[in-house]
């Protein structure tokens, strides 16, 4: 079994002319939370959309626990897209059990006690009968997230999983994210606020379809040689940086 | 086929849990059905004319019904997020065309039973199999639906492919002028259109009598139009194309 939970290699994806990609190789170790962190347009969700197989690179390579990303192997990822993406007619817990099932959980008793630990788990008991309709944005998120990981599976892709999040909610979600990879499961975060990159423990500077820089919250600070640097602090040195180098 | 039918189970919850939308489907074809029948000045009128406008609607509320309800998948995300999972490209077309098909049949049930029930249409021919092949041109309706829906981006785009796709074929199947009475190039098209083969079909079954196993030709063209529509919407669902 290899130890890499993700491995790419030389990755470019065009659309048309615009390379949305460009040449991004990178590791992520079994077990552990990555970030990427970048501005809107830096790739993050084509990135991932990469990962899950929904789009096919126009060079290099993914690998997924050793294999390409591809429907067989779609049991054991877990997809939480930007936009809740959920069926607004259906109940909270019609919504969950749907994607249950999909993902192969068959045995109905077992499968409904899974439902329902992850409705409490994402705080939504007292909503559970309610179609989506009827939720808040950050109800849709939690019910999302919830469809997300109602299978357990070991790699998970969050696009952007916080946003309109209130700030209590959002550090549950991470709380629970923590827990997650404790428990040996491999997260793949994409975000745009330094707040939520500070939380995981790999972190990959994301623009224009590059990675400009890759490593932990404190590697990436220390970075600018300034010992009261922040993440902000610390994109910005990297894109000037990556400017300066360009220019000579 | 469990995720097939898991599919289609939930394609047919959501509709039921949406009262407007199921009101619609149910009083929509009564209201059209009393306006023609009622409308009709005389009995033979509606006799002769009825297959004709039976295959019309049947085809019409199948393409409106799929293709709205497919475009949709899209449009709020859950399509990208069905790619995604563990589910095949037949998974999610045939438990769509399951699910659909089911509110096809009952809008097709009740055109065709108000009509023979309520305004008294004569027919000959087997009821069953009339039925059998309604609900042939039910699934040539929603294959329609589902393929075009992958090239509208919005409701709006969807229902303008109405007067492009249904009414052109409503012209030249012979609802309106008989098809031998036609340029030669319109009878040249409406030989290319499935609704042609719906109408002859159904016309040789109510109103000559014919059987399912006299009109052979008519059910292999629609059969091969609806299995042909299905294998192109299957190349629009390509997982690494996006979703």
């Amino acid at each position: 079994m290899p130890d890499q939970a993700i491995s790419i290699e030389k990755l470019t994806f065009n659309y048309g002319r615009l390379k949305v990609i460009n040449d991004i190789s990178l590791e992520i170790p079994k077990g552990s939370s990555f970030g990427l962190l970048g501005p809107n347009g830096a790739g993050k969700t084509t990135l991932i959309r990469l990962l899950t197989g929904l789009l096919k690179p126009s060079s290099g390579s993914i690998s997924c626990s050793g294999n390409p990303p591809s429907p067989a192997n779609a049991k054991n990822i877990g997809y939480m897209p930007q936009m809740p993406s959920l069926y607004s007619e259906l109940t909270v817990k019609q919504n969950i059990d749907f994607f249950a099932r999909i993902y192969g959980m068959r045995e109905k008793h077992q499968r409904f006690q899974r439902v329902d630990e992850v409705i409490k788990l994402v705080e939504l008991w007292a909503k559970r009968n309610i179609s989506i309709t009827q939720l808040s944005g950050g109800m849709k998120q939690r019910a999302s997230l919830a469809c997300a990981i109602v299978h357990q599976p070991p790699l998970l892709f969050l696009d952007e999983p916080t946003v309109g999040l209130d700030p209590e909610l959002r550090a549950h979600f991470w709380e629970y994210f923590a827990r997650l990879t404790s428990a040996g499961a491999t997260l793949i975060i994409s975000s745009h606020t330094m707040d939520d990159a500070a939380h995981c423990e790999k972190l990959a500077f994301m623009r224009e379809g590059k990675i400009i820089a890759m490593g932990s919250p404190s590697e990436l600070k220390a970075s600018t040689g300034k010992p009261d640097a922040n993440l902000e602090d610390a994109f910005l040195y990297f894109v000037r940086l990556g400017e300066v180098t360009a220019n000579v | 086929m469990y995720n097939m039918l898991t599919i289609a189970q939930r394609t047919i919850t959501q509709l039921l849990r949406d009262p407007r939308t199921l009101a619609l489907i149910l009083i929509v074809p009564l209201v059209i059905s009393s306006l023609i029948g009622y409308s009709m000045p005389s009995k033979d009128l509606l006799n002769s004319t009825l297959p004709a406008i039976l295959a019309m609607l049947v085809l019409f509320f199948g393409f409106l019904l799929s293709g709205i309800a497919f475009l949709r998948e899209r449009s709020q995300g859950t399509r990208e997020r069905l790619m995604a999972s563990p589910v095949s490209r037949q998974d999610i077309l045939i438990g769509y065309l399951l699910g659909f098909l089911l509110f096809t049949m009952i809008q097709t049930l009740i055109l065709f039973f108000f009509s023979i029930w309520v305004l008294k249409a004569d027919f000959t021919g087997s009821l069953w199999q009339i039925i059998v092949f309604q609900i042939l041109i039910g699934i040539l309706a929603v294959c329609l639906g589902i393929f075009i829906s992958a090239f509208a981006g919005n409701e709006f785009q969807m229902i303008q492919f109405i007067p492009l796709i249904i009414v052109p074929q409503i012209f030249v199947c012979g609802l309106l002028f008989p098809v031998d009475q036609m340029p030669i190039f319109l009878q040249w098209v409406s030989r290319f259109l499935p609704l042609t083969y719906g109408v002859d079909g159904l016309r040789a079954m109510m109103l000559q009598g014919k059987s399912l196993t006299n009109i052979g030709k008519d059910i292999g063209v629609l059969g091969a139009y609806a299995v042909g529509l299905m294998l192109l919407a299957g190349i629009s669902l390509r997982r690494g194309h996006g979703a």
